[in-house]
């Protein structure tokens, strides 16, 4: 017990933890040239271990592929740096103002970890295309897709039967609603996938027997190809789904994020519709929704360059919250630097196409958002009162006399290490 | 400090060393004077607008030269153009400019292609190039886009294909393009076809074949409009606006086409040019004066900061202060070997001259940009090495006894080093994309994070000296030795304090802008590794866990970690804060990595004595070492 106690209160475990965590770190930027920012902060900072690799794309790779480092990962290297701090604390506390600094930079820094935990954990981030005129009530999730099933029989509203495709990456395949009259079976997932007609592929082409909506209309197949990591790109999500009611299999369509893309400049699929009971239905794979208690719309998009170049000077996109028709609908001016904040997200301007007439808001929901700003309150607190203080004390307010003190004692000179 | 007296032989030795820096200083500060009767300085202080802002001439001429020959002045046989020589020649008289040798080729199998020796010399002309020119185009194609991909031949091809597209954009600014192939008859033609048109029967044959004359012209104006991005119009009214769009000369030319009024600035820059080829010096300045006098009528509102802008450019404070921080690092190292107090104090002070010119240069320069002193790669070194003789300064102040400015020193020359490098890429005062636009927070984050950055290098630079003294001249005397130490300790609490609150404040105006606070972006990243470094080497020092010697190695990493944040991580080409793939610094940035590790391995070695070294003079006559500033371990 009492080495395990000495152990995690060690000052060697935070300076060994420290180091560790500057090589993370390191090899976590390092991927990002490969993997993209996202897939490595999975991989390096919400993980327990990782393995870096030499990557193929470096020179010498034939000689040196096989070199592989393994390392804790960030989850596994910020709860020992917390545990570590714990045991200290209570190893080497001593009372007195001297060491409030410390007290408060530690405290700070088990806050900011805990912050960004919870951030990692919650933190969600959207996009929004509008176009001048145009208004939506959701925002689309820049990793995530959902398998949705959307109830169009009433025409006031749709109802809307949303899994993530998590589940079926998993292995789940039967998705069920007491809500829907019939099941959908999943009989195939690709995180990535190429789609093209039958016809055009090579002659081994496998037939996914499709029945219904656009597979069957255009004669499609697809394969699994290596998910991209790339920033800025974004996988070809594709499920084959058959449609099954207790009378027996409806059908088997394909559905894809790329048929639901609306993206500016890219084709528009038709919905991939059915009726089951008299109902209508669409079956449809999309980027993951989250809908807004009131529409956004997009009045006006501004554009201004340096003259003669094409440097921006400004964007700003005008907007409206609310219903467009009423008198209360909130206006809002997104621009840089200057968001908007509503529904617990963050609206900011990102991007803009087709002559700037539409533009593009990334949208990021962060429960813990304020976490930070406390947390390093705290530590500048505590940094300023042991560095600060102790410096003035000593540099400048020391008596003219004491300007050069007498050396420090001998005892502290050995325990410094030797001294020539 | 200084109580004991100064031998006569010291007295003239350090009068000397001033004498040079202040007469260096002068020749700095005076206004260049050129070997030519022509207002050439008049000239080049004319306003432009380039590159989204108004800028003088002088500007254009020293950073294209900058561009294309990676120097100021260009040198054919023995004969010696300065920029601004150059650029008026380039500008009135093409056809003897394409003959300067300014184009450097990097290249043997680039100079190969162009049938010149490579062993013979670096630089071509426009005249050697244009035969070869359809073997370099079609060399051209097949440059990969990605930089990071190509081989130096092809890193060499390219930077010549930009070379020559920069050249090409810049002519045709003050002279037409050549109409039928003379440049001098070009405007008088035109003036005749447009008075003809005005006065000709329109049915008449003349008319049709004065319209098609015309048609002509218009044809090479319009090519002229579209390449030239140097305008040197401005509009007639809105000039108080600071997005008004000048005209270049092409498209004033092509307007006159159709409308039949010649702008009368255009006409005078006519003159102007003709007047230089005629070598009538006389009519040129007369002629400067004049278009000096129609562009203040059309009130371009920064007059006086193209005026500053041209003294600014002379002056080019940061290669007078890199010049000096030589000196100062001289005047240190000498410290050791004779006269001990006497060279720490001109170090001090020469190191205090220097500063002055750079922080002037500094804020001229952000004076120059209308935004905080940091706002880019090339700012950036300039402040990383100011803040470092800063705070190399307030140790000196208090010490002096030159181990800071010998440490201090070399981190300001490199810093101005690789921001002369940085230059090459073109004009440093560049215009502000609109995702860094808050002064704020570039006021606040972006130097906090900066200064941390001198804050390493200090201490790291400090280790070196350090751990070289220690273990190659024969061991470092013991006051000396703890004096390092707690300046390295002290210096490192304050890079932490600075690296921590910068990357939070980076963090917070993430989160004000972005909505998020920290992305993992690899400038995040890197500011990251450098606070958690900071914090390893205090706990390292207050666990007692290494001996000096090792955490001066720490220390030595920490310069290590703060070059791959500040520059590594630009060059991955990802995220929010990525400016762009620098090819050529990846090569000194491996370069100085592995000199640091030199050094860390130094630190190994048994004790050598290359050279015998005074003791430096550590506090007051011979008092004991000051106890090391914010060292809480002691008392």
């Amino acid at each position: 017990m009492k080495t395990i106690h000495q152990f995690f209160s060690s000052i060697r475990l935070t300076v060994l933890l420290l180091a560790v965590s500057t090589v993370l770190v390191f090899f976590g930027t390092l991927d990002q040239v490969h993997y993209g920012i996202f897939h490595t902060q999975q991989r390096y900072f919400e993980s327990l271990f990782v393995v870096w690799s030499y990557p193929v794309q470096w020179p010498g790779h034939e000689l040196l592929g096989w070199i592989e480092l393994p390392l804790p990962g960030g989850y596994l290297v910020g709860t020992l740096l917390v545990i570590n701090l714990f045991f200290a604390h209570f190893r080497y506390y001593r009372s007195g103002w001297r060491k409030s600094g410390i007290i408060l930079i530690h405290a700070g820094l088990v806050l900011l970890l805990v912050g960004q935990l919870w951030t990692q954990l919650r933190q969600k981030e959207y996009f929004m295309w509008l176009a001048e005129g145009e208004s939506n009530n959701y925002v689309e999730s820049f990793h995530t897709d959902e398998l949705v099933v959307i109830d169009r029989s009433d025409p006031q509203r749709d109802r809307v039967y949303s899994w993530p495709v998590e589940a079926f990456s998993r292995g789940q395949t039967e998705l069920r609603h007491p809500g829907l009259p019939f099941r959908l079976r999943v009989v195939g997932y690709a995180q990535n996938a190429a789609i093209f007609p039958m016809e055009q592929g090579p002659p081994n082409t496998p037939d996914l027997n499709v029945t219904r909506g656009i597979g069957a209309d255009r004669n499609l197949t697809f394969i699994q190809i290596a998910p991209t990591f790339r920033e800025g790109e974004r996988n070809v999500t594709t499920a084959l789904v058959d449609v099954v009611t207790p009378d027996g299999p409806r059908g088997r369509w394909i559905v894809s994020n790329v048929f639901r893309q609306r993206d500016p400049m890219r084709e528009f699929f038709p919905r991939q519709t059915f009726e089951v009971d008299g109902r209508e239905f669409e079956v449809a794979l999309r980027f993951e929704r989250r809908y807004l208690p009131e529409p956004v719309k997009l009045i006006e998009f501004r554009h201004d360059r340096y003259p003669g170049t094409d440097i921006p000077f400004n964007f700003s996109s005008e907007v409206t919250l609310g219903d467009p028709g009423s008198d209360d609908a909130r206006r809002a001016l997104i621009y840089m630097n200057h968001p908007l904040r509503y529904d617990g997200l963050t609206f900011y301007q990102a991007s803009f196409a087709e002559g700037d007439t539409m533009s593009m808001f990334q949208v990021v929901g962060n429960p813990a958002r304020w976490i930070p700003y406390w947390s390093t309150l705290i530590i500048t607190v505590g940094l300023l009162l042991q560095f600060g203080l102790s410096f003035i004390s000593r540099f400048y307010l020391a008596p003219a006399g004491a300007a050069a003190p007498a050396p420090r004692p001998a005892a502290r000179q050995s325990a410094a290490g030797p001294v020539k | 400090m200084t109580t004991e007296r100064t031998t006569l032989l010291q007295r003239i030795v350090v009068g000397a060393v001033f004498v040079f820096a202040g007469l260096l200083f002068l020749r700095h500060a005076m206004p260049e004077r050129y070997d030519s009767d022509f207002d050439i300085a008049a000239f080049v202080a004319l306003p432009v607008q380039e590159g989204g802002r108004i800028k003088p001439a002088d500007t254009v001429a020293r950073t294209t030269l900058l561009v294309i020959a990676n120097r100021t002045t260009v040198r054919d046989g023995d004969e010696r153009l300065r920029a601004a020589e150059w650029f008026t020649e380039f500008a009135l008289n093409p056809a003897r400019a394409v003959e300067r040798p300014v184009f450097r080729v990097e290249h043997p199998e680039v100079m190969g292609i162009l049938g010149i020796p490579a062993d013979e010399r670096m630089y071509v002309s426009l005249a050697e190039i244009l035969p070869h020119f359809d073997t370099l185009r079609s060399q051209w194609e097949s440059i990969p886009a990605e930089s990071q991909l190509r081989t130096s031949y092809e890193a060499a091809l390219a930077k010549l294909r930009d070379a020559i597209g920069l050249y090409d954009a810049l002519s045709h600014a003050y002279t037409g393009p050549p109409v039928l192939g003379r440049a001098d008859t070009g405007l008088r033609m035109l003036r005749r076809a447009l008075n003809d048109r005005a006065t000709l029967d329109p049915e008449s044959e003349e008319a049709r074949t004065v319209e098609n004359a015309l048609s002509l012209f218009a044809g090479h104006f319009n090519r002229a409009a579209r390449t030239t991005v140097l305008a040197t119009v401005p509009p007639l009214e809105g000039a108080d606006d600071p997005l008004a769009e000048w005209s270049n000369l092409g498209s004033v030319l092509l307007e006159a086409t159709e409308t039949g009024d010649l702008d009368p600035l255009a006409v005078t820059y006519a003159e102007m040019a003709a007047a230089f080829r005629a070598d009538d010096t006389a009519e040129f300045n007369s002629r400067v004066a004049d278009a000096a006098n129609l562009l203040a009528a059309r009130g371009h509102p920064p007059a006086g900061k193209i005026a500053f802008e041209h003294f600014f450019n002379q002056l080019s404070p940061f290669t007078y202060a890199a010049v000096v921080y030589l000196l100062v690092f001289l005047a240190a190292a000498a410290s050791w070997t004779v006269w001990p107090r006497v060279f720490a104090n001109t170090a001090f002070w020469l190191m205090a001259a220097a500063f002055a010119v750079h922080t002037f240069g500094m804020f001229a320069h952000a004076y120059l940009m209308g935004r905080p002193p940091v706002t880019n790669l090339y700012t950036s070194a300039i402040f990383v090495g100011w803040g470092t003789v800063l705070l190399c300064l307030f140790l000196e102040k208090r010490f002096r006894n030159g181990l800071a400015a010998a440490a201090a020193a070399p981190v300001g020359f490199c810093t101005l080093i690789i921001a002369y490098h940085l230059s090459f890429t073109g004009d440093t005062v560049e215009v502000m994309r609109a995702v860094l636009d808050s002064n704020f927070w570039l006021a606040t984050h972006v130097p906090t994070v900066t200064i941390g950055y001198s804050a390493n290098f200090l201490a790291g630079s400090l280790a070196i000296v350090y751990l070289l003294r220690d273990r190659l001249f024969g061991g470092l005397p013991a006051p000396s030795a703890r004096l390092i130490e707690g300046m390295v300790y002290g210096v490192i609490c304050f890079a932490l304090l600075f690296s921590f609150v910068g990357t939070v404040l980076g963090g917070i105006w993430a989160d004000q802008s972005w909505g998020r606070f920290w992305g993992w972006d690899p400038k995040e990243n890197g500011a990251l590794m450098i606070v958690l470094w900071n914090a390893l080497i205090l706990h390292a020092r207050w666990a007692k866990l290494a001996p000096p010697t090792g955490i001066m190695q720490l220390a030595i990493v920490g310069n290590i970690i703060t070059a791959w944040s500040w520059f590594g991580t630009n060059m991955l080409g990802v995220g929010l804060h990525a400016y762009g793939f620098m090819d050529a610094a990846f090569f000194w940035l491996i370069a100085f990595v592995l000199s640091q590790l030199a050094c860390i391995a130094v630190g190994w070695l048994p004790r050598l004595r290359l050279f015998r070294l005074r003791p430096e003079p550590v506090g007051p006559t011979g008092e004991a070492p000051p106890r090391a500033p914010g060292d809480l371990t002691a008392g």
